[in-house]
């Protein structure tokens, strides 16, 4: 079916790539992936980093939450599923709550993007201090679920918080990093 | 790659996250259906990571040796007065011990004291604390291969740290004290009362149903009891602290926040089996023969 000749309607972007641009281009759409995995395998080895278990999954949905809404290109949903998939393995919460929960994040990231990107710095994090408590709140209440057994919200509360509080400085890291890519792009 | 249409493909490509929360609910759901296979696809990325971790872990400890040799370097001097009074006091309780082992000695061989097996035990690096916020739980290097099985005993240099849950061939994960799934039996070191210790994902586990007569006081020291058959009594655990009045804790020997080393025990308790009490033989008519095994008489949780 496929006819090289007939002009393929991402023609333009495609065509004159050679091998090591798209090597590249592969790499760069990986780097977000992987540098959340290697956060994961970093936070789950015992590390003497104070409130480790809260900053995990605190900076796994900053990072997929400023990916989704800047470039959605290097953060799929598959490769969010995947990582969520990966944190539950590694960790101790029943298997697909963490990839459930990455995905809201994701979805409401990416749906939400082109109104999200014309904001202020300000309500964007404010916006995410939403979306970071209300997925502290939705782990609370699954571990209540599968525990039968109230627990304490603190933790939650506590993740919230670093959520919140970690998201300036992520976000600044991201868009330097995003600044440096760009201008390699268009040089 | 199959040529579709422009609409096609922006259908599809929003079909993909409904499709992925619905597979990732179905995960949630078969997770909790079959636990063995959620278990054993963890502890399958838990063996291929572990020499990783391992690598990660030696590193921080090797930095922090680093470290804390530059800053021991600086007190020296303090340092050495400070050891050569205190190896001075501890002669001087060496004299004490070796006395007392000898006289010790001397008594057992007088009372023909049957001594205990010596447990057998391996010890491994504490690779990654794979708890997250709602659970308290380490992972060993040290699995099926080095002998270690489920429900053998983790002691840390000062006391429990937990028991073994999960086996893989290289890796074990071990229940700490502090899991809000953890319940042991413990017992009171001054009084001899049993009361039950309870988790809380908090670093300090609760102490529940002790008798009321004789309440935990503060500062006793709690070890764990034979009662349920899993552990040999004995084993330090912690001190009683009372967080408020009427709430008892438990303040762990080990330090279950930076675990580096832990030694896991079989101390092969579920081979012992107590001899059939003859005051314990069911009421029934001598020509029948007996239908229930002796065992069922030793009471709920006897069989570990």
């Amino acid at each position: 079916m496929s006819d090289p000749r007939q002009p393929r309607w991402e023609h333009d972007t495609e065509t004159q790539l050679t091998s090591r641009q798209r090597l590249d281009r592969t790499a760069r759409h990986l780097l977000p992936s992987v540098f959340t995995a290697l956060v994961i395998i970093f936070f789950s080895a015992p590390v003497t980093v104070p409130g480790a278990a809260e900053l995990l999954p605190a900076i796994v949905i900053n990072t997929i939450f400023f990916w989704s809404v800047w470039r959605p290109s290097g953060m799929p949903s598959l490769a969010v599923f995947l990582l969520g998939l990966f944190m539950d393995l590694v960790g101790f919460t029943p298997l697909g709550v963490s990839a459930f929960i990455l995905l809201l994040v994701h979805g409401i990231g990416s749906y939400a993007r082109f109104g999200l990107m014309r904001m202020n710095f300000l309500v964007v994090w404010c916006l995410f201090g939403l979306v970071g408590a209300a997925a502290a709140a939705l782990q609370w209440a699954l571990a209540c679920l599968f525990r039968l057994h109230l627990l304490d919200p603190a933790p939650a509360f506590f993740e919230a918080l670093l959520c919140i509080g970690v998201y300036p400085l992520l976000s600044a890291t991201f868009s330097w990093f995003l600044h440096i890519l760009d201008e390699k792009d268009t040089p | 790659m199959v040529p579709v249409s422009i609409q096609v493909r922006q259908a599809l490509s929003k079909l993909v996250l409904p499709v992925l929360l619905l597979m990732s609910v179905g995960i949630i759901i078969a997770g909790q259906a079959d636990r063995p296979l959620a278990d054993k696809a963890r502890m399958r990325v838990a063996d291929v990571l572990a020499p990783l971790w391992g690598l990660l872990s030696r590193t921080q400890t090797d930095s922090e040796r680093f470290v804390h040799g530059i800053q021991e370097a600086r007190n020296l001097a303090e340092e050495n007065h400070r050891l050569s009074a205190e190896n001075a006091n501890l002669r001087r309780w060496y004299e004490v011990a070796v006395s007392l082992a000898r006289e010790n000695d001397a008594l057992k061989t007088e009372l023909h004291w049957v001594p205990e097996p010596t447990p057998a035990f391996v010890t491994g690096r504490v690779v990654a604390d794979s708890g997250g916020i709602y659970a308290r739980a380490v992972l060993l290097v040290a699995g099926t291969t080095s002998g270690v099985q489920v429900g053998n005993i983790a002691l840390a240099s000062s006391g429990l740290a937990g028991r073994v849950t999960e086996v893989g061939a290289h890796a074990a994960r071990i229940l700490l004290i502090t899991d809000i799934a953890s319940r042991l039996p413990v017992e009171l070191e001054s009084s001899h009362a049993a009361a039950i210790m309870v988790g809380d994902n908090s670093p300090l586990p609760r102490l529940l149903y002790y008798s009321q007569d004789t309440r935990p006081i503060e500062g006793e020291r709690v070890v764990t009891s034979d009662q349920a058959g899993a552990f040999p009594s004995g084993i330090p655990i912690g001190s009683v602290h009372y967080l408020h009045p009427g709430q008892p804790v438990v303040q762990p020997f080990a330090r279950l926040d930076r675990l580096t080393m832990l030694r896991v025990f079989d101390f092969g308790q579920s081979e012992i089996e107590p001899p059939e009490a003859p005051g314990h033989v069911p009421l029934t008519r001598p020509h029948r023969a007996l239908t229930l095994p002796f065992k069922t008489l030793l009471g709920p949780g006897q069989e570990g």
